[in-house]
C-alpha cells in the first residue's frame, strides 16, 4: 500500500470519527482542484500555519492557488496546521503531516510553500515541519527534501524565522511565484533534483556533513539544492536567508545584514502588480464545508492605502493604490457568485469606502445580486457619514454589524498616528448610524500609542459615552425601546518594521494592563462592553514583529517546549515563552522596548520595500510633532519612493475622480 | 410556493459534514444550480431547507431525502440534473419530486431507518458464534443503553425500537443490519445496537473502528415500508 493510500486509510477508519470538525483534513470542497502528481513538472503545498478556518479566510491562498493551478505543469494543494487533537491523534499513529487534496506527506512535494501573517503563527510553523518529518532548520535539509518558502506580510522583516527557511518571496505572489515554481521545474527536468520521493533516508543523518556555522547535521548531499537556490535567488523579489549573514558587534549589538554570495544582491526588492485591473484574480473559488471566518466571495477592489496611518504595517508595504475598474468587478463578482454559491460579496481592500465611485459600484452589484438575496458587505468602513450610507445601501438585503476605527480617544494622538478623523467625524458617523436604524455600534482604538497619556485613555471612555448619549437620544426621538449597545475593544500597538513607528519602543506590559484596567474601571456604562487584547501576546508580537535571526534559536525552544498555536490565548503559554528567553540568554525586552535610533542598522535593512528611510524618518517627526500628513491619492505625493523606486503609479480606475470633501 | 423533495446520498468525503454543514451545501448548490429558493421575511432571509432526519457525522448513507421551497415552479427532471452537477464531489441526487400542498411534513412522516454496521471482532467468532449472539441478546425483552447528552449521561430503553436484526460475519468483521425506530417517536442509534449485542449476547468488537452505513429511511404503514418518495 503507498503511503498515501496507508494515510487514507487511517484517517478514514480512526482518525476522522475521534477528532473536532473532521472537514478540517477532508478536503474534497466544492471547486477543489486535484491534479495527478506525475502528470505535473512541479508541485507546491501552499501551508498555512493556523488551523483550517482561519487559512480558508485568506484571500492571498485563494488567489495563488487557483492562479497556480491553472498552469498545465503545475499543481498546489493546501495543507494546514492540525488542530491540537488531530495533532495528538496523528502523532500517535505516525501519521504524517500531509496535504488535503492527494493526502499525500509533505515530503513528496517539491515546496512547501507557508504564509506569514502574523508573528504568533511562527511556532505552528515549527511543528507543521516536525509533523512533515521535515528537517526544521534550512541548513540541515538536503537535496531530498522539498525546499521550504515563505512570502505574506511578516515577509518584511523574516529574519526571526529566516533559519527556516530556503527563500522568502517579498511582494505580491501573483508573479513571482510562477517564475519561481517555473525555475524549479526547469532545473528538476536539467539535473533530475529529487525533491518529490526524497531519496536520503533519516540514517543519512549521521553520516551528512556538519555545517560550518553551528555543527548541525545536515541530510545527505546539497550540491544540487545550494545551485538551485542560487538560480532563485537572482529573481527580483526572492530572498535566500541562507546567502545573507547578519553581523553582530562582540557586545551583541546589530551591525547589519550582508550578502554573503557573488551575484546575490545586496537589497531585495520587493515585488508589486503594477496594473491590479489585468493582474490575474480567480473567477471560482474554493466553497468551504465548515463555518470558516470570511465565508464568503471575496472581491478584491483595490490594494493599498493612501491615508499613512503611521502605525499601519500594511498601509505602508501595500502601496501604492490600485483599484480595479468596476466592470472588471462586476463581472469577477457575477462569476464568483455563480461558481460558488455563495449568498455574500465582501468588497475587501484596506480602506474600501475610498474605491472611487464605490457608491455606483456598491447600487449596481446590489441591484444585480439582490434577487437572489446575495447580500454585500464592507469589511473596512472609514469614520464617516458617507461610510454609513454605504452600509445602509449595503444591508438593504441582509444586516449588518456596523465597526468604526477611530484609534485614539482625543484629536491631539489622532494627529500623532495621522488618523485623519475628527470627533465631530465620529458624532456625525454615529448619529447617521443610529438615525439608519442601527441600535448598537462596535469602536476600536489601540492603547499605548506613541506619546500616550491618561488623557487619551480619558478620551477613548469619554468618546463611548458620547456614542451612547447620542444613540440613547436618538433612539428615544424614534420611540425605540430597545437600548444602545456600544462594544468598545482595544489592541495594544506593536511597533512594526516599514512603518514611521519603527524606531519607537512598544509600551511596557504592565503599563498596557494599567491602561486596561482603568478602561475596564472607567467604562461601567451596562450599554458599554470592553474587550481588550492579551497584552503578553502583544509584547511577543512586538518582539517577534522587530526581531532578527538570535530569535530563531529562542521559537525552537519555545517550540520544542510545546508552544504552538500562540496566537490563541488558551494555548498562548506566556510563562514557557520566557523560560525559552531566559535558556537562550535572549532578553525580549531588547526588541521590544528599545528606542531605536534613526542610525541604528534594522534588521531588515536588506529588504526594499519601496518606502524610503528618509520619508519614514520625517513621518516619524511629523508624528511627535502631531503634524498632519495628508493622503497622496488627492493631494501632493509625500514622498514615500515607492513609485519612483518600484516603477510604478497610483491607479485609479472607479471612474473621474472627484475628491470627496471628507477626506483629509 | 412550490416544494420538492429530493432523495440523495451521501459518501466520502461528504459524509465527514455536519447537518448544519449539508444544509448550506445544498443551498449553495441550489445557487449554483440556478434553482430559485425560496426564503423566509424578516432582516436575515433564509431559505426553507427541510431534511428527514439528521445524519450523524462520518455515516455513508444512500437513503436521505430533502424537502426545500423554491421560488418558482420547476419541473423535477432539471433540478435533478442541475443540482447533480452543482453538488461538491460524494453528494447524488437519485430523485426530485414535487411535493402537494397539503403533504406531511417529511420530518413527521419517516419514522423507521435500516442500517448496516461494521465492527472488527475482537476474537474469532466465527458465524454460528455470531447468530448465537444475536440470538441470545434478541431474546432479552430490555436493552438498556446509555445515552450522553446536553444534561448528562441518561439510560434508554431501546429495545421496543428495534424492529428487524440480522448479522453475518465477513473478513474479521461482524456485519450487522437492523431496522429501528427514527423521528419524532424516539431515534435508536446504530451503534446503540451493537452496544446492546455485544453486552447481551457477549461479543467482543473494537468499537473504535466501526463503520455505519445509512441504507435508507422509510415511513411505516402497518405492516408497509414505504420510502419517502413513495407517499408522495
Amino acid at each position: 500500500m503507498s503511503r498515501k493510500n496507508e494515510i487514507s486509510k487511517i484517517l478514514e477508519d480512526e482518525l476522522l470519527q475521534k477528532v473536532t470538525k473532521p472537514t478540517r483534513y477532508t478536503g474534497g470542497e466544492h471547486n477543489q482542484v486535484k491534479k495527478d502528481g506525475s502528470q505535473v513538472d512541479v508541485t507546491m503545498a501552499f501551508a498555512f500555519p493556523d488551523v483550517y478556518e482561519v487559512g480558508m479566510s485568506h484571500l492571498g491562498l485563494r488567489i495563488l492557488y487557483h492562479l497556480i493551478n491553472e498552469q498545465p505543469r503545475m499543481a498546489m494543494e493546501r495543507v494546514f496546521a492540525p488542530w491540537p487533537d488531530m495533532e495528538k491523534a496523528m502523532r500517535s499513529r505516525g501519521v504524517p503531516l500531509f496535504s488535503l487534496e492527494s493526502r499525500r506527506p509533505l515530503t513528496e512535494f517539491d515546496v512547501l510553500g507557508f504564509t506569514l501573517q502574523y508573528e504568533m503563527s511562527y511556532s505552528n510553523i515549527l511543528n507543521m515541519l516536525d509533523l512533515a518529518g521535515i528537517p526544521l532548520f534550512a541548513e540541515e535539509r538536503g537535496d531530498g527534501d522539498p525546499l521550504i518558502m515563505a512570502g505574506g506580510p511578516c515577509a518584511v522583516n523574516p529574519e526571526p524565522v529566516a533559519p527556516f527557511l530556503d527563500l522568502i518571496l517579498l511582494g505580491e505572489g501573483e508573479e513571482t511565484l510562477p517564475r519561481v515554481l517555473q525555475t524549479i521545474a526547469d532545473f528538476k527536468s536539467e539535473t533530475a533534483f529529487p525533491a518529490g520521493g526524497a531519496d536520503c533516508g533519516g540514517e543519512q543523518v549521521e553520516t551528512g556533513a556538519a555545517s560550518p556555522q553551528t555543527g548541525k547535521a545536515h541530510r545527505g548531499d546539497r550540491s544540487r539544492r545550494e545551485t538551485l537556490l542560487l538560480r532563485l535567488a537572482a529573481i527580483p523579489g526572492v530572498y535566500v536567508p541562507a546567502f545573507y549573514r547578519p553581523e553582530y558587534e562582540e557586545n551583541g549589538r546589530f551591525l547589519g545584514t550582508k550578502p554573503m554570495r557573488p551575484g546575490v544582491p545586496e537589497k531585495v526588492k520587493k515585488q508589486i502588480v503594477t496594473d491590479l485591473d489585468k493582474a490575474y484574480f480567480p473567477t471560482t473559488s474554493l466553497v468551504p464545508f465548515m463555518d470558516v471566518i470570511h465565508d464568503r466571495v471575496m472581491l478584491e477592489v483595490l490594494r493599498g492605502c493612501s491615508r499613512a496611518c503611521r502605525f499601519c504595517q500594511a498601509g505602508s508595504i501595500y502601496r501604492p493604490v490600485r483599484e480595479r475598474s468596476p466592470e472588471t468587478l462586476k463581472r469577477q463578482a457575477e462569476e464568483l457568485v455563480k461558481a460558488t454559491g455563495y449568498d455574500e460579496i465582501a468588497l475587501t481592500s484596506l480602506s474600501t469606502a475610498d474605491y472611487t465611485c464605490v457608491e455606483p459600484l456598491i447600487k449596481e452589484l446590489i441591484a444585480t445580486h439582490a434577487g437572489q438575496k446575495v447580500g454585500l458587505s464592507l469589511p473596512s468602513l472609514r469614520v464617516d457619514a458617507f461610510s454609513v450610507d454605504l452600509a445602509k445601501e449595503v444591508q438593504k438585503v441582509r444586516k449588518t454589524g456596523l465597526t468604526f476605527a477611530p484609534e485614539a480617544g482625543t484629536q491631539r494622538l489622532r494627529d500623532v498616528i495621522n488618523k485623519g478623523v475628527t470627533e465631530s467625524d465620529l458624532m456625525e458617523t454615529v448619529e447617521s448610524a443610529f438615525s439608519s436604524g442601527w441600535t448598537g455600534l462596535k469602536l476600536y482604538f489601540m492603547i499605548g500609542l506613541p506619546t500616550e497619556t491618561e488623557e487619551d485613555l480619558e478620551g477613548i471612555a469619554r468618546l463611548a459615552e458620547q456614542v451612547v448619549y447620542k444613540g440613547t437620544a436618538i433612539l428615544r426621538e424614534k420611540g425605540i425601546k430597545k437600548s444602545v449597545r456600544v462594544t468598545v475593544s482595544t489592541s495594544s500597538f506593536v511597533p512594526k518594521a516599514q512603518t514611521p513607528f519603527q524606531w519607537e519602543p512598544q509600551a511596557a506590559m504592565a503599563d498596557l494592563e494599567a491602561k486596561q484596567a482603568f478602561l475596564k474601571q472607567r467604562l461601567r456604562d451596562r450599554r458599554i462592553s470592553y474587550n481588550w487584547h492579551d497584552a503578553q501576546i502583544s509584547f511577543l508580537e512586538a518582539v517577534f514583529a522587530k526581531g532578527d535571526r538570535r530569535l530563531a534559536q529562542v521559537l525552537h525552544r519555545a517550540w520544542q517546549k510545546g508552544c504552538v498555536f500562540d496566537g490563541w490565548s488558551e494555548f498562548f503559554r506566556y510563562d514557557t515563552w520566557m523560560e525559552a528567553f531566559r535558556e537562550c540568554g535572549v532578553d525580549p525586552a531588547e526588541y521590544a522596548y528599545r528606542a531605536i535610533g534613526y542610525d541604528d542598522p534594522l534588521p531588515w535593512d536588506h529588504l526594499d520595500f519601496g518606502v524610503s528611510r528618509q520619508y519614514l524618518i520625517r513621518e516619524h517627526k511629523n508624528a511627535l510633532a502631531a503634524s498632519l500628513t495628508r493622503d497622496c491619492r488627492v493631494d501632493s505625493c509625500a514622498g514615500c519612493g515607492v513609485c519612483p523606486t518600484l516603477g510604478v503609479s497610483i491607479d485609479l480606475r472607479g471612474g473621474d475622480h472627484v475628491p470627496s470633501p471628507d477626506r483629509l | 410556493m412550490f416544494r420538492v423533495r429530493i432523495a440523495f446520498s451521501k459518501q466520502d468525503p461528504v459524509r465527514w459534514l455536519s447537518h448544519l454543514d449539508t444544509q448550506k451545501a445544498f443551498e449553495r448548490a441550489m445557487r449554483r444550480a440556478a434553482i430559485p429558493l425560496a426564503f423566509s421575511e424578516g432582516f436575515n432571509p433564509h431559505p426553507k431547507i427541510a431534511f428527514a432526519s439528521a445524519l450523524a457525522v462520518g455515516i455513508v448513507s444512500f437513503g436521505e431525502y430533502v424537502d426545500i421551497d423554491l421560488a418558482e415552479s420547476v419541473d423535477p427532471e432539471a433540478v435533478k440534473e442541475r443540482l447533480q452537477k452543482a453538488m461538491p464531489e460524494g453528494f447524488g441526487i437519485h430523485g426530485v419530486k414535487a411535493v402537494p400542498p397539503g403533504t406531511q411534513a417529511l420530518m413527521a412522516a419517516v419514522n423507521r431507518a435500516q442500517y448496516r454496521l461494521r465492527a472488527p471482532l475482537q476474537e474469532p467468532f466465527d458465524e454460528a458464534a455470531i447468530s448465537e449472539a444475536l440470538t441470545r441478546s434478541l431474546a432479552e425483552t430490555s436493552w438498556l443503553v446509555e445515552r450522553e447528552g446536553k444534561k448528562g449521561v441518561s439510560t434508554r430503553e431501546i429495545r421496543p425500537g428495534l424492529f428487524q436484526l440480522s448479522g453475518s460475519r465477513t473478513d474479521d468483521a461482524v456485519l450487522l443490519e437492523m431496522l429501528v425506530q427514527t423521528g419524532s417517536e424516539g431515534n435508536v442509534r446504530p451503534e446503540e445496537v451493537l452496544e446492546a449485542v455485544c453486552r447481551y449476547g457477549r461479543l467482543l468488537v473494537d468499537r473504535e473502528r466501526v463503520r455505519i452505513l445509512r441504507l435508507g429511511l422509510f415511513v411505516a404503514q402497518g405492516e408497509r415500508l414505504l420510502t419517502p418518495m413513495d407517499v408522495l
